[in-house]
């Protein structure tokens, strides 16, 4: 009987857990945020995710580049973006969560863009458009 | 007098179908779906709560051991293989609901076809043809839904799912798994997905959880092609992320 009545509880907490489309964010820090001031290499607008790909020199001034994941594009276009706002060359500021173990990489919770617009990282996330 | 009763008269055919499907028509459920945010004026419209997924002991055990796994490794920061962040497609019934995702349905008489959005996934509900013996159907990630109206609503009865699926809740399911969904329009703007999982094999007694959706009257579905993903599973089973040097 212990057993059922646990099962039943396990379920119900289960029942809670809204199904991830790709992955958790776990391996991000989300109570951290780093903001990196620096050039677009590439933005990749592309399923599951899209990233912006960024070099963004360390205070010391030696070169470091970064993999900022972002939502897929279906997320991202109801935040206000589009697959042409950002490209190669382009400045940016971009606010991150770091990732816990890889350096170098992170998932972006918004970036200003050369025009000024601020963006999140699509519905909840950061500023709105 | 008349051109208000004719009026009237119209009004009443053109919606009655939509919501009560009491006209002879049935219910048009044509259109791009999102998740219900039953806040506010929505909440008349909130799903009821799911029913608890009670497995038979000797799934419940590998089932709470799976689950107590991920959430030790989650307090590590990471996060176990799951078929999701292989691009692997999530099947029926766990397609109807991926994070905020649309689905789309397209409505003809003979069949009715849902696309997810996420992961372009795809199932036809036959409206002619009776259901197929299990033991006929090839397991698959949609299986085999045939589908008849009861009323307003529409009873679609799937199986033919593959084990090795993604099982609503993380749950084991065997290739007796039978889900029966009725899909009803509370209002012409609402539609409710109500899932039914029966597996004699592997659950105690049936689950029954209810999705909510609301109509995207002006929604362009998105092309969702996994081409760039940068997650893998290392030799560990754990979700890692590719990073590039330049």
């Amino acid at each position: 009987m212990k057993s059922r009545l646990l099962n039943v509880l396990a379920a119900a907490i289960a029942v809670a857990i809204p199904v991830l489309a790709h992955h958790s964010f776990t391996m991000f820090d989300m109570s951290k945020k780093v903001t990196l001031v620096g050039t677009v290499t590439s933005f990749e607008w592309s399923n599951p995710h899209c990233y912006i790909e960024i070099d963004a020199p360390e205070e010391s001034g030696a070169a470091k580049h970064w993999s900022i994941e972002m939502g897929s594009p279906s997320i991202l276009q109801q935040g206000g973006w589009k697959f042409s706002s950002l490209k190669k060359g382009d400045k940016v500021t971009l606010v991150i969560n770091p990732h816990k173990s890889e350096p170098g990489g992170g998932f972006l919770f918004s970036a200003t863009l050369p025009d000024g617009r601020v963006l999140g990282n699509g519905p909840g996330r950061g500023p709105q458009k | 007098m008349y051109k208000k009763v004719f009026c009237v008269t119209f009004a009443l055919a053109t919606l009655l179908p939509f919501v009560f499907g009491q006209s002879g028509k049935t219910p048009d459920l044509t259109g791009v779906w999102g998740p219900l945010r039953a806040t506010g004026a929505n909440a008349k419209f909130a799903p009821p709560a799911a029913g608890p997924l009670v497995l038979k002991p000797e799934y419940a055990k590998p089932y709470e051991a799976r689950r107590a796994m991920e959430a030790e490794a989650s307090k590590r920061g990471e996060q176990l293989a799951t078929g999701g962040a292989q691009c692997i497609p999530y099947g029926v019934p766990t397609m109807m609901r991926i994070a905020s995702y649309p689905v789309e349905i397209l409505q003809m008489p003979k069949q009715i076809t849902i696309i997810g959005e996420a992961f372009s996934e795809v199932r036809r509900v036959f409206m002619d043809k009776p259901q197929a013996p299990v033991e006929d159907v090839a397991p698959g990630y949609y299986g085999r839904s045939a589908g008849h109206w009861d009323g307003d609503t529409l009873v679609v009865d799937t199986i033919g799912i593959k084990p090795s699926v993604n099982g609503y809740q993380g749950m084991p399911h065997s290739e007796k798994m039978r889900i029966t969904e009725r899909f009803r329009l509370l209002s012409p703007d609402v539609l409710h997905d109500q899932i039914t999982i029966e597996d004699p094999v592997v659950l105690e007694k049936p689950v029954t959880y209810t999705l909510a959706f609301g109509r995207l009257p002006d929604y362009e579905m998105v092309e969702f092609v996994c081409d760039n993903n940068r997650e893998y599973v290392d030799e560990k089973g754990i979700v890692r992320m590719k990073i590039k040097d330049k």
